[in-house]
């Protein structure tokens, strides 16, 4: 005979689970990098988005960097992030 | 969160930072978030490293955000 | 009320030693073995405090989180509590909750500390909380059950887990459970609750982002000065050697220094702005003990352990014998506050009148 016992973790996560349908393409796209200000971050975006731009059709890139980088983004990027066709972030070390 | 506003992302992380960052992806509800890695350090990988790095890391990235890639 | 199902993904389990081994293996203990949370179990704890499976208590603002009260009686029934523990248990998180405890902060940081959690009023009698031998450690079911009830919910409903968001770097035992209950019977003071706030004659709890206890001991005097500079000097080491920032502190005064100090005239008010006015040193101190690289030209600055003299939380509590007291200083300075949030719906009833919530 078992037992049955209940699951003690938040399984309802916040919002979202499901991620946001990917791009057919990036041809005439906006795309909006987010650093988190770290040494070298922002050379290593500007050279993805320099290749974007210059192979891949990208119409325009947008940099933004967020004011604490342990927090998540500050409001008016997160604003901002709907006028963008894609988002790539990242780190530094 | 962008993709909470329908916005698709991807996540560049240096090799170092991976746990880290797959834990929060798990907090914040997306497990399995996936994260494109870069060779670490960056923060003196100078400036042709930096464009190598880039170069590498495109076209998983390019697969993150178009639909019918891997 | 029609009976609402409980939400939570259930798994079958052989047994009792099976269970322990599924709930170790997922992550979802303290290291310690669990209660298995079955359905009767968690029922018994929600149908005690009156709640549906899912009101929520609260929410931790940084990542959104909300805390419900079927999670939190599953992580009660877990921990070992019983049904009258459980509403102590949801007025530690109620006011954990709130925005000035800072919960994220408090439990993801480096600093490591524990939530203490103090329980006031009648509640203590009716679920056998002793606030007399042993009172910082295992003095009893409730307490003991209490307290990790509080680390189980943090681990599992808040993803607080060790080199995950945990990123205490020692932590300290109390992270395992660290609940008192005041000895407001073998004591002329007012109750830690009633001397913040709560109507006289009903039950609290108080929350404080805690380190770990620092047991000292004066049995050589009758004087209350000379016994609470014992204190002083303890939390003035506590700002040299850890943290110089000023909050709440807790005093835990067992009932041999408790006496003369009472016998004295002096109330807790009193110890407070006696503390405020000791407890307090200059940042040139940190010369003394290592630290001397950071004092720079501010040498002559002054920090007071307490922020304020009402910050001081004096507790009666322990056993009968031993002139000892213990300071337990806060996380970081008044970052976080002690909150105290009473135990039941209402409180303007007869206290006389059989609690429930």
């Amino acid at each position: 005979m078992t037992i049955r016992v209940f699951d003690p973790t938040n399984e309802a996560s916040p919002a979202a689970g499901a991620e946001a349908p990917r791009l057919i393409s990036l041809h005439g796209t906006t795309i909006g990098f987010i650093s988190n200000g770290k040494e070298g971050t922002k050379e290593f975006f500007t050279h993805l988005g320099g290749m974007l731009e210059a192979e891949h059709g990208v119409a325009k890139v947008v940099h933004r960097i967020k004011s604490n980088y342990s927090a998540p983004a500050d409001k008016h990027i997160v604003d901002e992030i709907r006028s963008w066709h894609a988002v790539v972030t990242g780190i530094g070390d | 969160m962008a993709e909470r506003l329908g916005v698709p992302a991807v996540g560049v992380m240096t090799t170092r930072f991976v746990s880290a960052a797959t834990l929060m992806a798990k907090v914040l509800g997306m497990p399995g978030y996936p994260f494109v890695t870069i060779e670490h350090p960056i923060s003196n990988a100078g400036d042709a490293g930096l464009e190598a790095r880039a170069r590498a890391a495109l076209p998983e990235i390019l697969d993150r955000l178009l639909t019918g890639r891997a | 009320m029609p009976m609402l199902q409980l939400k939570s993904r259930s798994y079958e389990v052989d047994d009792l030693l099976s269970a322990q081994e599924f709930y170790h293996a997922k992550g979802w203990t303290d290291g310690l073995p669990i209660v298995p949370p079955t359905e009767d179990a968690v029922r018994a704890c929600l149908d005690g405090v009156g709640l549906p499976p899912d009101r929520v208590i609260g929410i931790e603002s940084v990542r959104e989180q909300s805390v419900t009260a079927e999670k939190l009686a599953i992580n009660a029934v877990m921990a070992g509590c019983l049904p009258m523990h459980f509403p102590v248990v949801v007025a530690a998180w109620k006011a954990m909750l709130t925005e000035e405890f800072l919960l994220h902060g408090t439990t993801s940081s480096t600093g490591g500390c524990a939530v203490l959690v103090i329980i006031n009023g009648p509640i203590r009698r009716q679920i056998g909380a002793s606030g007399g031998f042993n009172a910082l450690a295992n003095s009893d079911r409730a307490t003991a059950c209490i307290g990790r009830a509080i680390r189980l919910g943090l681990i599992n409903i808040l993803d607080v887990r060790p080199g995950g968001i945990d990123r205490s770097t020692l932590g300290h035992p109390g992270k395992f459970s660290y609940c008192i209950a005041e000895d407001e019977e073998d004591t002329t003071w007012t109750p830690l609750g009633e001397m913040r706030g709560v109507p006289k004659g009903v039950s609290s709890v108080t929350v404080m982002a805690s380190m770990a206890p620092r047991q000292l001991m004066n049995e050589w005097t009758h004087a209350p000065e000379e016994i609470l500079e014992t204190f002083a000097a303890e939390m003035r080491g506590s700002q040299r050697h850890y943290s110089i920032y000023g909050g709440n502190q807790v005093v835990v005064i067992p009932k041999q220094l408790r006496d003369i100090i009472q016998a004295a005239g002096w109330s807790k008010a009193d110890i407070g702005r006696f503390l405020y006015e000791r407890a307090r040193i200059k940042r040139s101190e940190w010369g003394d003990v290592g630290k001397g690289a950071v004092v720079r030209d501010r040498g002559e600055s002054v920090y007071i352990a307490l922020d304020r003299p009402e910050s001081c939380l004096v507790v009666a509590a322990g056993g009968p014998a031993g002139g000892f007291g213990a300071v337990i200083a806060p996380w970081m300075g008044h970052k976080t506050k002690a909150v105290t949030v009473p135990i039941g719906a209402c409180t303007d009833r007869d206290p006389n009148e059989q609690e429930h919530p």
